[in-house]
């Protein structure tokens, strides 16, 4: 069973279309990464999924039902571009509304473990416009973790964060995909930090799915290259290119691509008078692929 | 957090769905000061009118009293269809204008700071949010009857009016203005859900409305229509120091009549439209 099946999804704002066609499928315990460029569609998809707007067609299934049914809705919980709290009311007063609006019986109890979870358990009592914007995304995502979510949609959880937040943003969210064990839908611009924890990513880019991929499929996407700087990058180049299949000269050093046998390569130079003055291993990742991929379906479509 | 792994999706009845949408809503009433100041303001304005209209001028001269029984601030003598006078119109319905602007602040701050995502993220349907906004609405202007009640009957003590009245008349007036606050509350929970990206229109149009502005303009035109006083403002203003146990009925029909129009409209609008 998939956590989120979505078929053929459109929706457009004054007739400008932000979705065209979308099919995307989130496996069920599965920690997504949803990647694209601004305005590609993302947060779209994610209102859609939580029934913020109205698709003009397409289909939306949730755990092999409707988006709309109140049963699967009583187990998603969101936090899409900001918490959705009352700035005058405290921490706790917000917590214990949406516990109220989910009907949980233990209401303080609950509470309790979701600030401690975002640790915000020494702040429960400060008004909300009080608190700094690190402490906002972090209650915010204590709302969405109230009342046990099958299914949690963060939007650009770390964005805006400055290093620290960032950090114990990057721990909490490790700590809720790993030992928490609801299915995970995250969008984030900050790709390394979304290659520690996503298991399935996918790649969004005007409004359509361009890539769903697993991690492991990522792995083998991933391709290892060497990069190296000589005093005479041009003869060291033709001579790689000679020996090697694909060579590339890129942001200032020769890479030489799915060949990482260093030594092998200062010997070949050296044999050739062209000493080495930097060398190093490299490996394509998410970040990598993602802006190949994006280079190559941009050429594609010109 | 083993629980997570399970996947059972019970799907909450309307019953236990409009409990805990009404559970924030009240909760939220009780532990924010606008309840309270609202129905602070619908105690001191009919104090205040009684009594200052009732107290002499600056020169020393005797004004004359707005009303010469206290009762009138509750509700006009006989029915109004066609206000002549706003010292008639200065009564207990007044607590709609004040229900109005309250509603208007209480729904526009659900969007204002994004909270209507929250609910709607979760199981809450948009006739949930519509029935439970009403109700809301209608307790809170239920509240500020009471308290007019009580600043009327203070001011009028002040300035020393009569309170010569026929008890079950008064009552029966002052219980169809209450049952009509579930009618004036869906009507502006309905136009707040229409303006619910432009809080000022909303504060605005809830004013314009409850004030009566469209229907004395309305009555101007067309005159004394018992439909057009009925369904649009009559019923309120048909409860007066003459009412019986008739007025009481209609103002509940009319009241129930309203509450449901407006919450199909208002759930119709919702399910159909972005939430933002």
């Amino acid at each position: 069973m998939n956590a989120i099946e979505i078929r053929g999804l459109s929706k457009s704002f004054r007739g400008l279309y932000a979705l065209d066609g979308l099919n995307m499928t989130v496996p069920v315990g599965a920690i997504y990464g949803f990647i694209g460029e601004n305005g590609s569609g993302k947060s779209t998809t994610e209102k859609l999924i939580c029934g913020h707007l109205v698709p003009d067609k397409g289909k939306i299934r949730l755990f092999g039902k409707s988006y709309k049914d109140a049963g699967v809705r009583a187990r998603v919980g969101a936090l899409i571009e900001n918490t959705g709290c009352f700035p005058d009311s405290s921490v706790r007063d917000n917590l214990m509304m949406q516990a109220i609006n989910l009907g949980l019986s233990d209401r303080a109890g609950e509470i309790n473990r979701v600030l401690k979870i975002v640790r915000m358990e020494d702040h429960a009592k400060l008004k909300f416009k009080k608190c700094s914007l690190g402490m906002k995304q972090r209650i915010g995502i204590a709302m969405a973790l109230l009342g046990d979510p099958a299914l949690l949609i963060l939007d650009e959880p770390i964005n805006g964060l400055d290093a620290e937040g960032m950090k114990m943003m990057r721990e909490i969210l490790v700590e809720i995909t790993h030992q928490y064990g609801c299915t995970v839908l995250i969008s984030s611009h900050i790709l390394g930090e979304l290659e520690k924890i996503a298991t399935h990513y996918g790649i969004i880019r005007q409004g359509r799915m361009l890539e769903e991929l697993t991690a492991r499929e990522l792995e083998g996407h991933a391709k290892v290259f060497t990069s190296l700087k000589t005093a005479n990058m041009q003869g060291a180049f033709g001579l790689l290119r000679q020996k090697f299949p694909d060579v590339r000269a890129e942001d200032g050093y020769i890479r030489i691509y799915d060949f990482d046998d260093t030594e092998f390569i200062v010997g070949l130079l050296m044999r050739n008078s062209f000493p080495v003055s930097e060398i190093r291993k490299n490996k394509i990742g998410l970040e990598e692929y993602y802006i190949e991929l994006m280079s190559m379906k941009g050429d594609a479509k010109t | 957090m083993t629980a997570a792994h399970e996947l059972k999706f019970e799907s909450p009845g309307f019953f236990k769905r409009i409990k805990g949408m009404l559970g924030v809503d009240f909760y939220r009433l009780f532990h924010t000061p606008m309840f309270y100041i609202f129905i602070a303001i619908a105690a001191i304005i009919p104090a205040m009118i009684v009594s200052m209209t009732g107290t002499a001028g600056a020169d020393g001269a005797a004004v004359q009293p707005m009303y010469q029984n206290a009762w009138n601030i509750v509700a006009a003598d006989s029915p109004l269809y066609v206000i002549s006078d706003i010292g008639e119109y200065a009564n207990m319905n007044m607590v709609f204008i004040f229900g109005g602007i309250m509603v208007s602040i209480f729904i526009g701050h659900d969007y204002q700071c994004g909270y209507v995502k929250q609910l709607f993220t979760t199981h809450a349907k948009k006739r949930d949010y519509m029935i439970s906004k009403s109700l809301t609405g209608a307790f809170s202007m239920a509240c500020m009857c009471v308290t007019y009640l009580i600043g009327g009957i203070v001011g009028g003590m002040f300035a020393g009016l009569s309170f010569k009245v026929n008890v079950g008349s008064l009552v029966f007036a002052i219980l169809g203005k209450m049952v009509m606050s579930l009618g004036w509350a869906s009507l502006y929970a309905f136009l707040n859900v229409i303006f619910r990206r432009y809080f000022g229109i909303s504060v605005a149009s809830c004013f314009f409305i409850g004030t009566g502005i469209p229907v004395i303009g309305a009555a101007a035109v067309i005159g004394n229509n018992s439909l057009l006083n009925v369904f649009l403002y009559g019923s309120s203003v048909y409860a007066c120091l003459g009412s019986n146990i008739v007025t009481l009925g209609v103002c509940a029909v009319v009241s129930a009549a309203w509450a449901v129009i407006y919450n199909l409209l208002g759930s119709v609008l919702l399910s159909r439209c972005d939430v933002y």
